[in-house]
């Protein structure tokens, strides 16, 4: 499995001199699987990117949406592979007691927002619940299950062969809990981490930040850590970037995660700022946790 | 690698704001499993859920009595717990439960079910001292 990171940020797009080294896209990772199959994890502004980059195009393609907040639909009007008619794109999301994932998407891809409506969209597009239980994309066994955040929010997970991933973009686990000393099975997303080759999580918030944000659906860093620990997660990117963090502020935000981490026991490379454009291999099998619980 | 199971959001979510309440409330899951109560249910109780630990649907209803103004046990179906889980309905009643050291505690309790899009997941019951008894009017 491979991953690639297209959109970092949260919140809106913050493009400029001081966000070129993380990236100011929202966001979208790429997952190119062990057959050649290419997952889209959101559809923040990062996913015109990774349509553009497309060489070999694949006649189907998934969107897995995390939830509907603009910073992770954004660029699904902007997406190559959208407009065109060979194309088959299957968007997973979560349902909603309110409306289908279709009509809660048309909401944004609807004039007055929109030039276009889905309907009018050329390629072969269909929206699907995510099932409450695993489902398979071609080698892959994904799951998907609610994380604490604001409104209706998926986190994934994705098994492909001996490799996992985690993708937990906007996750608030700690909200009135104390991670380091809650069962496991009662903390949020932790079956979906649960030793996890690589955890790709909310980390929006410094420490200094996270008191003025308690309930907004993001993490601290510190409490991203903890919830790396607990789940035994191999390696744990930090993602969701908050707009006002610049390059150097996430290169020391990241400084301090590393040193957290090591604190733990853990290995301090085994903690990392997502960058724009980076990739990631996961290993066929992963080693033994960086960080016991 | 197995995947592991974990409580539904709706329970965490729902013991998480339980455990910052100064009002005694209980948590079952679909099955009617006593899941969770909090310090103030506890200090009701005379025991710590930590101490006492998950217990099994239809065994907890005994364990606090509860019984009726008539001191007769109320049976495990009519409590409003068991009520609001198996109806998805609101759920409300007076009633009195007897803590570990023995004494006796009147109150009402309202239970409500946790519904979600994906079916029950529950239901939370909340407990008040009854209303006679905290104006004083019944001992």
């Amino acid at each position: 499995m491979k991953v690639k990171l297209w959109g970092t940020r949260g919140s809106i797009p913050s493009p400029g001199p001081e966000t070129i080294r993380y990236g100011g896209n929202t966001s979208c990772v790429g997952v190119t699987l062990s057959d050649g199959s290419l997952l889209a994890l959101d559809a923040g502004t990062g996913i015109r990117s990774l349509g553009l980059a497309l060489d070999d195009e694949p006649a189907r393609l998934h969107i897995l949406l995390t939830h509907l907040h603009l910073d992770h639909i954004q660029g699904l009007v902007f997406f190559a592979p959208a407009f065109r008619p060979q194309t088959e794109i299957v968007i997973w999301g979560p349902a909603s007691p309110e409306a289908s994932l279709r009509d809660r998407i048309a909401r944004y891809i609807s004039a007055p927002l929109s030039p276009v409506e889905v309907r009018e969209l050329p390629c072969d597009v269909s929206f699907r619940h995510c099932p409450q239980s695993e489902w398979e994309i071609g080698p892959a066994r994904i799951r998907a299950a609610s994380v604490a955040h604001r409104g209706p929010t998926l986190g994934y997970r994705i098994d492909d062969g001996d490799s996992s991933l985690a993708y937990i973009p906007d996750h608030e686990p700690a909200l009135g809990a104390d991670l380091d000393r809650l069962e496991e099975d009662w903390i949020s997303g932790f079956a979906l981490a649960h030793k996890a080759s690589l955890l790709i999580h909310d980390g929006q918030y410094s420490e200094a930040e996270y008191p003025e944000h308690i309930g907004w659906g993001h993490s601290s860093i510190r409490h991203t850590l903890s919830f790396a620990r607990r789940t035994g997660a191999e390696r744990t990117v930090l993602f969701h970037h908050d707009p006002l963090h610049t390059d150097e502020f996430l290169d020391r935000l990241g400084e301090d995660a590393r040193e957290r981490w090591a604190a733990l026991g853990g290995a301090p490379e085994a903690v990392e700022i997502g960058a724009e454009r980076a990739e990631l291999e996961l290993p066929a099998r992963a080693p033994s946790p960086a960080a016991s619980v | 690698m197995p995947f592991v199971t974990q409580k539904p959001l709706e329970l965490i979510l729902a013991r998480n704001l339980m455990s910052a309440l100064s009002t005694p409330a209980f948590l079952v899951d679909e099955g009617g499993v006593l899941v969770f109560y909090n310090e103030a249910a506890g200090l009701l109780l005379g025991k710590r859920f930590e101490e006492l630990g998950t217990v099994g649907a239809e065994e907890w209803g005994s364990l606090f009595g509860p019984f009726g103004e008539d001191g007769e046990p109320i049976p495990y179906d009519e409590l409003p717990l068991v009520r609001a889980v198996r109806d998805g309905r609101p759920a409300h009643a007076e009633l009195c439960i007897r803590s570990t050291d023995g004494a006796s505690h009147e109150v009402e309790v309202s239970a409500f079910p946790i519904l979600t899009p994906h079916g029950s997941q529950g239901a939370i019951a909340v407990f008040w001292p009854s209303r006679a008894n905290a104006n004083g009017a019944r001992p």
